[in-house]
């Protein structure tokens, strides 16, 4: 069991945002949702793809004379990237670190070495692991294997999801979690669909489902102006939130486009111009909605 | 919120450049001619008592706590008897100078080219020592950033914690006078040690005569000043002032002020005596906390007036200035005495006793912003959470204190060098990160020796790559290496030549302190001196402990000790010839091998493949220094501490292997190479706690940048606290942040102006940013930021 092997993006030592205390943050890949704003592209799929960081590269060419396709320095010139079998030998190659792997393969007990590094500060902070993603509830076995053996080691566990899964198969590594950051991209079906790829159905089922077990669950939503950051949407979100869990709790995470830089390195376009960060006074105001709507508006900064 | 008092004296303070005053040494000279034939301790104790006598005396507009070195409000005096041939090459220079400069007139100059340095020609410390060190031990002890004792024969040694409470406070100088009165008064003056008992308690009160005699200046100064002013309340301030006076130094103070006054009279008594680095406040909250208690309850004081009281005297000890060679101020840049002050911490039982004046001190610190006291502050699970949040809410300042420090490890450290257990719990800071008692005579700075200087040697036949001189052992002058290990082999060896320079340089400084600079002025503070009739020098003090080595380069040299290994032993990506060749060439040519060697695990990262080297070489620091003993028979003790040494033991340093190229900087303290520890500041951390840093009793360091963000909440706040305790729980020792963000540092470097009081941490203390040198403000904006992804 402690050899099940999963996908992932990478793991994120000291984090301080995602649940209590001093974390780890374990980025699986893949994920069943498109959102257009995602600021992981590169975990929208669970295989390794080569990523070009251009503003590393000095053309030295060692990366083209380790390649068994003759691809050029630059991966996402127009032909390149076609050629690319993903086989990685110009990642090892390439003295700049302008190469890099978007997707590793971690056996559970690899990821258990590397959290027990930091276990000194999980338990003097109360924090531990939070999975995140991509989609961590894309690989449910390699999930819940790690999720067992990390209970075991009496450590906080906080998901981070979309909320976009098969509840009943879910059910028991749900049972191991401490705390589910549960995402409602927008509660209007026909926009999550344009937003996100998937109907908001299940999503609201799956909350829904999760606050009749009496689970602790922040709902957030990653606010966006030009998509969901309208006092409606974000009005109707803190109602439905309300009326489901017994502990109605929403937080607001303005839009960042630190993404955009991943992107280019995976040879993609993204549109920057289409969403804008909330200001602080629209923040505010729209906390200020939550809060009437008798919902606590909580922060983890 | 400062009150107008202290925003005129905090704005005099950032705004001036400290200035050069030779009275002292002016006064000090005419009494030596006067005093030829006495013994040493008399003739600096009298000394002494004439400079009381006749230095100007200044109360400076609004003070409450009064008493000056010099003339200036930002003064510096000269100690020639310590050394002056440096003051005659350096003083045309000294305004223009990079680090530390002082104002100085073509009239001082002349004045004490004519009338104070011809009488000590042939009689200073630092002559005695360059005439009596052998040739070859100065080659490598002298000046060259490979073995560094400046600071010991150049300057006092300073590095005292005096025992108020126990002593000054139960006595008053009038009261230690007439201890020692006593005490003459049974000695056998036909006994070996007679007259040399009678000389130690009548040196004593001569600083003792000398004390109160300049308190009554100040008194009669402050009634004259009555007369002058026209201000209701300045003229019962002063008349309060001049009340003081008439009881202290000399009787034991009852409220706040007069304890103030007291211990600033002996800080400045402590300077005129010695121009001292390191005369160290220690434990202010715990012994002040019944002035404190008296004040609050008889209502003489509220809070705020024991705040403005505290804040009198923080500017106090940032005015005067400690004058020293440019080459000592490279080493401890930024204008600073490295007076520690420590708040927080257990009682001589065990029990938590921070109290009150814990928190009145870090918001002094927090308002006034002056680079000192050193502020520190003993953190223990014990520890009230509320002085956890207000010692985190510093922090998020970006001042750079307080310096935190493990209450755990600091008593551990002091039952390692053989303390009592109560005395150990009751440990105070020395200078940056020195675990210290008041009880103590310890030389806790005395030699920085220059660790990357073995991995040069080790890896060019002895011999300094920068010049080409043999500085170390000739071993493997073929420079062949059979094995990683041969290398490590061979790094070991020069590292224990090289201490063994530093103990043979340390051990002729202390056989020239001890009969040149007798220590009766801080003996007067000690028990057990007092008792014995025995100065600190002669071994008088309750504990003696052995003299402190510094390490220097810690993380750069496990750094390339690792680069070695990794790329000729293990990955074979080129040959040692190929390695040290690039080496020689400072890399020209080598760019692709460099990156592989700047990719080669680095210490702060937690990776034992470069963390065990590490290791390695601080237990065998460790066990090397303990093999040696000094004047006092005493084992050496080792430290890593930082002061702003890395950047000129990095100048004389060429190439490493690391991927460093010649002469930057290279590691202080046990910290991490600025800008390598990559991964999170706990992976740092963790690198840094398995250095056994308990067995290293002079102290350890460790500076980190942290991203603002990071503490801008108080959950961030908690969280870094956490961090904190975890890293004492590994068994760290000292942990100091700097919490400014880059682009602040990089403005700061282009508008000065703007940024006069913005304090950064250097390394064991922080300093103003705009008094450093823009090679030491670059390694600063270096260091790593930690930030959350």
């Amino acid at each position: 069991m402690m050899n099940t092997k999963g996908k992932i993006l990478q793991l994120q030592h000291y984090s301080v945002n995602d649940g209590d205390g001093i974390r780890t943050i374990v980025f699986f890949a893949g994920c069943p949702l498109r959102c257009r704003w995602c600021s992981n592209p590169e975990g929208w799929e669970a295989r390794d793809r080569i990523l070009y960081i251009a503003s590393r590269c000095i053309g030295c060419g060692r990366c083209t004379s380790v390649c068994p396709r003759q691809v050029g320095c630059d991966l996402n010139a127009p032909g390149e990237r076609e050629k690319c079998v993903d086989c990685g030998a110009c990642v090892k190659a390439c003295l700049e670190h302008a190469r890099k792997h978007s997707v590793t393969e971690w056996t559970v007990q690899q990821v258990l070495d590397w959290l027990e590094k930091e276990l000194i500060f999980f338990r003097e902070s109360g924090g531990g692991v939070t999975y995140s993603g991509g989609e961590c509830t894309q690989q449910p076995e390699f999930l819940h294997e790690l999720a067992r053996a990390v209970y075991d080691l009496g450590l906080n566990q906080a998901m981070e999801t979309c909320g976009y899964f098969p509840l009943e198969k879910l059910q028991p590594t749900l049972d191991l979690m401490d705390l589910l950051f549960m995402d409602i991209k927008h509660m209007d079906r026909a926009k999550h669909r344009q937003f996100t790829g998937v109907d908001n159905d299940l999503i609201l089922h799956n909350i829904a489902a999760l606050g009749k077990q009496n689970k602790n669950i922040v709902v957030r939503i990653p606010t966006i102006m030009g998509v969901n950051g309208d006092e409606e949407n974000i009005r109707n979100t803190a109602r439905f939130v309300r009326e489901h869990l017994p502990e109605p709790k929403l937080e607001l995470l303005p839009y960042h486009s630190y993404g955009a830089d991943k992107y280019t390195q995976l040879g993609l376009s993204y549109d920057e111009q289409a969403f804008r960060r909330p200001t602080d006074e629209e923040l505010a105001r729209l906390r200020a909605i939550v809060t009437e709507e008798g919902v606590e508006a909580v922060s983890y900064r | 919120m400062l009150t107008e008092r202290i925003q005129k004296a905090k704005n005099e303070y950032v705004n001036n450049k400290p200035s050069i005053s030779y009275e002292r040494a002016r006064i000090w000279t005419e009494s030596y001619k006067r005093t030829e034939g006495q013994t040493e301790i008399i003739r600096r104790a009298q000394a002494f008592k004439d400079v009381c006598r006749e230095l100007v005396v200044t109360i400076f507009p609004g003070e409450l706590i009064v008493g000056a070195s010099g003339e200036f409000r930002k003064c510096g005096i000269l100690t020639p008897e310590f050394s002056w041939t440096w003051v005659d090459r350096e003083m045309d220079n000294f305004s223009s100078r990079v680090q530390d400069p002082y104002e100085m007139t073509d009239e001082q100059r002349a004045f004490v080219r004519a009338n104070i340095f011809p009488y000590w020609k042939g009689k200073s410390l630092e002559e005695a020592y360059l005439a009596q060190i052998p040739p070859a031990i100065a080659k490598v002890a002298v000046d060259t950033g490979i073995i560094d004792i400046d600071s010991k024969w150049r300057q006092s040694v300073g590095e005292i914690t005096p025992d108020y409470q126990d002593v000054l406070f139960k006595k008053g100088w009038q009261g230690i006078i007439d201890t020692c009165k006593e005490k003459m008064a049974k000695i056998s003056l036909a006994a070996p040690d007679g007259l040399k008992k009678y000389d130690f308690y009548r040196s004593i009160i001569l600083c003792g005569e000398g004390m109160i005699i300049l308190a009554g200046r100040y008194r009669e100064k402050a009634l004259a000043m009555v007369e002058e002013e026209k201000d209701p309340v300045r003229k019962d301030e002063l008349l309060k002032i001049a009340d003081i006076l008439s009881r202290i130094p000399a009787q034991p103070p009852v409220t706040f002020q007069e304890a103030l006054q007291m211990i600033w009279f002996y800080q400045l008594g402590g300077i005129l005596m010695e121009n001292p680095l390191s005369l160290n406040p220690g434990r202010f909250d715990q012994y002040m906390y019944p002035y404190y208690k008296y004040d609050i309850e008889h209502k003489l004081h509220d809070e705020d007036g024991i705040l403005e009281l505290i804040e009198c005297y923080w500017l106090k000890l940032s005015e005067w200035v400690w004058t020293i060679s440019a080459n000592t101020a490279d080493f401890f840049a930024g204008y600073n005495q490295f007076q520690n002050l420590t708040v927080g911490g257990t009682d001589r039982n065990g029990k938590d006793a921070t109290n009150e004046l814990s928190y009145l001190c870090l918001k002094a610190t927090g308002e006034v912003k002056t680079h000192q006291p050193g502020l520190s502050v003993r953190i223990g699970h014990d520890s009230p959470h509320k002085f956890v949040e207000a010692v985190m809410e510093l922090v998020a300042q970006g001042t750079g204190f307080p310096a935190i420090h493990s209450d755990k490890t600091g008593y551990q450290m002091l039952k390692n060098m053989g303390y009592e257990t109560e005395d150990a719990r009751d440990w105070n800071n020395c200078g940056c990160v020195v675990p210290h008692f008041r009880k103590t005579f310890e030389w806790t700075s005395t030699v920085n020796v220059n660790f990357s200087g073995a991995f040069e040697y080790a890896t060019n036949g002895g011999k300094s790559r920068i010049t080409g001189e043999q500085m170390g052992l000739p071993i493997h002058t073929d420079r062949k290496f059979a094995s990683y290990e041969e290398v490590e082999q061979a790094f070991m060896e020069q590292f224990d030549n090289l201490i063994s320079i530093s103990v043979t340089g340390a051990i002729l400084a202390q056989k020239l302190q001890k009969v040149l600079i007798p220590r009766p002025f801080f003996s007067a503070v000690s028990e057990s001196c007092l008792e014995k009739g025995m100065d600190l020098v002669d071994g008088g003090a309750k504990y003696t402990i052995g003299p402190v080595l510094t390490g220097i380069g810690l993380a750069e040299s496990a750094n390339s000790l690792a680069a070695v290994k990794k790329l000729v032993f293990d990955d074979k990506v080129c040959t040692m010839d190929e390695l040290l060749d690039a080496m020689d060439k400072n890399w020209e040519g080598y760019d692709e091998l460099r990156k592989l060697a700047q990719d080669a695990p680095k210490y702060g990262n937690d990776d034992d493949y470069v963390d065990d080297i590490a290791r390695r070489i601080g237990n065998h620091y460790y066990e090397e220094a303990h093999k040696y003993t000094d004047i006092y028979g005493k084992t050496f003790t080792t430290a890593f501490m930082g002061i702003s040494n890395f950047i000129p033991t990095g100048r004389v340093i060429g190439a490493t292997a690391c991927g460093r190229k010649a002469t930057e900087p290279i590691s202080e303290g046990v910290s991490p190479v600025a800008g390598t520890d990559t991964s999170t500041p706990l992976a740092a951390m963790k690198s840094v706690a398995k250095m056994n840093q308990d067995i290293h009793s002079g102290g350890t360091l460790l500076n980190m940048r942290l991203s603002h963000d990071l503490v801008s909440t108080p959950r961030g706040r908690n969280n870094l606290a956490s961090m904190i305790q975890s890293f004492f729980d590994m068994g760290a020792f000292h942990i100091q942040f700097n919490t400014l963000s880059s682009k602040t540092l990089l403005d700061a470097q282009a508008h000065p102006e703007n940024y006069r009081d913005l304090l950064v941490r250097v390394a064991g203390y922080s300093t103003q940013f705009v008094h450093l040198s823009k090679t030491l403000q670059d390694s600063i904006i270096r260091r790593t930021v930690h930030d959350e992804y």
